[in-house]
């Protein structure tokens, strides 16, 4: 089994090397997401007026962009499988489900840390946070939420059967992740049934733990509860995806 | 190639035996109790128009399709619950050629022999390119190929683990007549190492190279036969004009024994008993001409064990040979 998700996880990263245009636009937007954060951010001096900090809003944003990302290249890569009949033929060679989920959050997974690694550096330096006290917390958080979004990606990925048909379903997952997952309004504030719904969004889980450890300067055991139920939507969504990634049509 | 007897169903067992299959997407209906049975070491088509359920039935041999009603079985196997059994012992080349075009053959062909973990893959992927010819471009990315050479790429990948049952879904679409011809002549190769093929075309011409065929329209299969049995059914126009300008047209249902009865009138002698016509098939003639051998038209274009079939234009040269030209085209 661990050979066969190896095998994928390196086939995908050998083709993520060889199209040097997606891979540098992996790489280069979101840089530019955070550049257009910074800018965007910094013509508005009447946030600092009404006390809201720029940089605690940085890491949550980067994070967005991470499951932003992983989320929509997953779901779009995998359903191209689809259509070209290369998942139907690792079926058919011997490849099996669960394998072919791990195997994908492997690959993508790889990306999605490179993605994660650039976020937080350029975090860093544009936004000026000290990272360096929390950064097994923050890496730790991240990657479980590219991970996630790679489950996600793939769960998605079962109910379209081409490209175009994944465009609806972006909108779906991004547009309440942004309402409901603490980052644009605080859960707190918002009405009871919303906030019911925001147990559904696992960025919210994530923000819970980098706004904790990061903004109110708590320490990663007391944001345990947040980031073990992030990695429980995980395996959670892992195990769904094994189970509903079609075999036969 | 590594040649291993295949250890294939029991003995007298079919190598694929389908019974009264039927399936539906929504309302349309792909199969409609369709029901096939292939020998083991035979060269089997399946001929149809497009859309006539020829993928939908090769999808479920190789267990990626869940019928709504019927049963498949695969090797002595049932190919729903024992699927992944069945895949072991097949190869599988899908319509498209179903490769990653960022990598190399080579590559694709390490990545789908890890499945199954075939042994000794590094010996057996060279073998394998240097069957399809493609060794010499191992390590170029698929995109970099014609149509034609990725198709050699998706055969090769399908001969992979030397399997008993190769599923092959119109493996020569979209390919040149030259390649055309060496694909068959694999195939050939093949079958007499003990392999069962079971093929998929909307060629008419191509189905004269199987043993048996069925025909299959709308989701059922209309006939199973061999080749020249199908062949026989049809019958000839014949058209003879006469020095006066008239016609006479008659048409005959065993045209080489027809022939002389129908000239007798004519002062044929009777001694003639049988009239047998052979003419190159267009194809023959362009691939003599690309082969730069003017006359490789008025021989069979090359040999195996279909004899003429495979050759020129062919009437009546014996019963069911024969090559038409007018049976070349798409169904």
């Amino acid at each position: 089994m661990f050979s066969n998700i190896n095998a994928i996880a390196v086939r995908i990263n050998r083709q993520f090397l060889r199209d040097r245009r997606f891979l540098g636009l992996s790489l280069i937007v979101p840089v530019l997401l955070m550049l257009l954060l910074k800018y965007v951010l910094d013509s508005l001096p009447g946030l600092a007026r009404l006390g809201v900090h720029i940089s605690d809003y940085a890491i949550l944003v980067a994070a967005y962009l991470v499951h932003f990302l992983a989320y929509v290249l997953s779901t779009i890569v995998l359903v191209r499988d689809r259509k070209d009949g290369t998942l139907g033929r690792m079926f058919v060679y011997g490849y099996r489900r669960r394998e072919i989920v791990l195997g994908y959050v492997g690959g993508y997974s790889t990306i999605a840390a490179v993605q994660t690694a650039l976020v937080l550096i350029l975090t860093k330096y544009l936004f000026d946070i000290n990272l360096a006290p929390d950064l097994i917390a923050v890496v730790l958080t991240m990657l479980a939420l590219a991970v996630v979004s790679v489950g996600l990606g793939v769960f998605i990925s079962n109910f379209a059967r081409n490209e175009g048909q994944v465009f609806p379903f972006i909108p779906l997952v991004i547009v309440p992740t942004a309402l409901l997952s603490g980052i644009a309004i605080p859960i707190d504030e918002l009405p009871r049934v919303l906030q019911w719904c925001s147990y559904l969004i696992p960025l919210r889980y994530a923000v819970s733990v980098l706004d904790g450890v990061l903004n109110q300067h708590r320490s990663f055991f007391s944001e345990l509860g947040p980031f073990l139920t992030l990695v429980a939507v995980g395996a959670g969504l892992l195990a769904t995806a094994s189970l509903t990634l079609r075999e036969r049509e | 190639m590594s040649a291993s007897d295949p250890a294939g169903a029991a003995a007298g067992a079919p190598a694929v035996a389908i019974e009264q299959l039927r399936k539906s997407y929504g309302p349309i209906t792909a199969l409609d109790g369709a029901s096939i049975s292939v020998d083991t070491g035979e060269i089997f088509g399946l001929v149809g128009p497009n859309g006539a359920g020829k993928t939908t039935l090769i999808k479920a041999i190789c267990g990626i399709l869940k019928p709504d009603s019927g049963s498949v079985s695969v090797l002595g196997l049932d190919a729903a619950r024992e699927r992944h059994a069945v895949r072991r012992r097949l190869g599988y080349m899908p319509q498209t050629p179903a490769l990653y075009e960022d990598l190399s053959p080579r590559e694709n062909l390490v990545f789908f022999g890890r499945g199954f973990r075939t042994s000794g893959l590094s010996d057996r992927i060279r073998d394998v390119l240097e069957f399809v010819e493609l060794w010499e471009r191992r390590d170029d990315p698929l995109h970099n190929f014609s149509g034609g050479m990725k198709q050699r790429a998706s055969l090769a990948c399908a001969l992979l683990r030397d399997p008993e049952l190769l599923i092959l879904d119109e493996p020569t679409a979209g390919v040149d007549p030259t390649l055309k011809q060496n694909f068959w002549r694999r195939f050939r190769e093949l079958k007499e190492r003990g392999r069962t093929i079971f093929v998929t075309t909307n060629m008419m011409d191509e189905a004269l190279h199987c043993d048996r065929v069925a025909v299959i329209r709308a989701g059922s299969v209309l006939i199973t036969e061999t080749p020249e049995a199908i062949r026989a059914r049809g019958r000839t126009r014949v058209t003879l004009g006469l020095r006066d300008g008239s016609l006479r047209e008659q048409e005959v249902l065993a045209y080489e024994e027809e022939m002389p009865r129908l000239l007798a009138a004519y002062g044929l002698s009777d001694e003639v008993a049988r009239i047998s016509v052979r003419r190159p098939s267009l194809e023959d003639v362009v691939l003599g001409m690309i082969a730069g051998d003017a006359g490789a038209g008025e021989k069979p274009a090359h040999g195996g064990a279909h004899g003429g079939a495979h050759g020129g234009r062919t009437t009546g040269a014996h019963p069911g040979a024969g090559a038409d030209a007018e049976d070349g085209g798409n169904v």
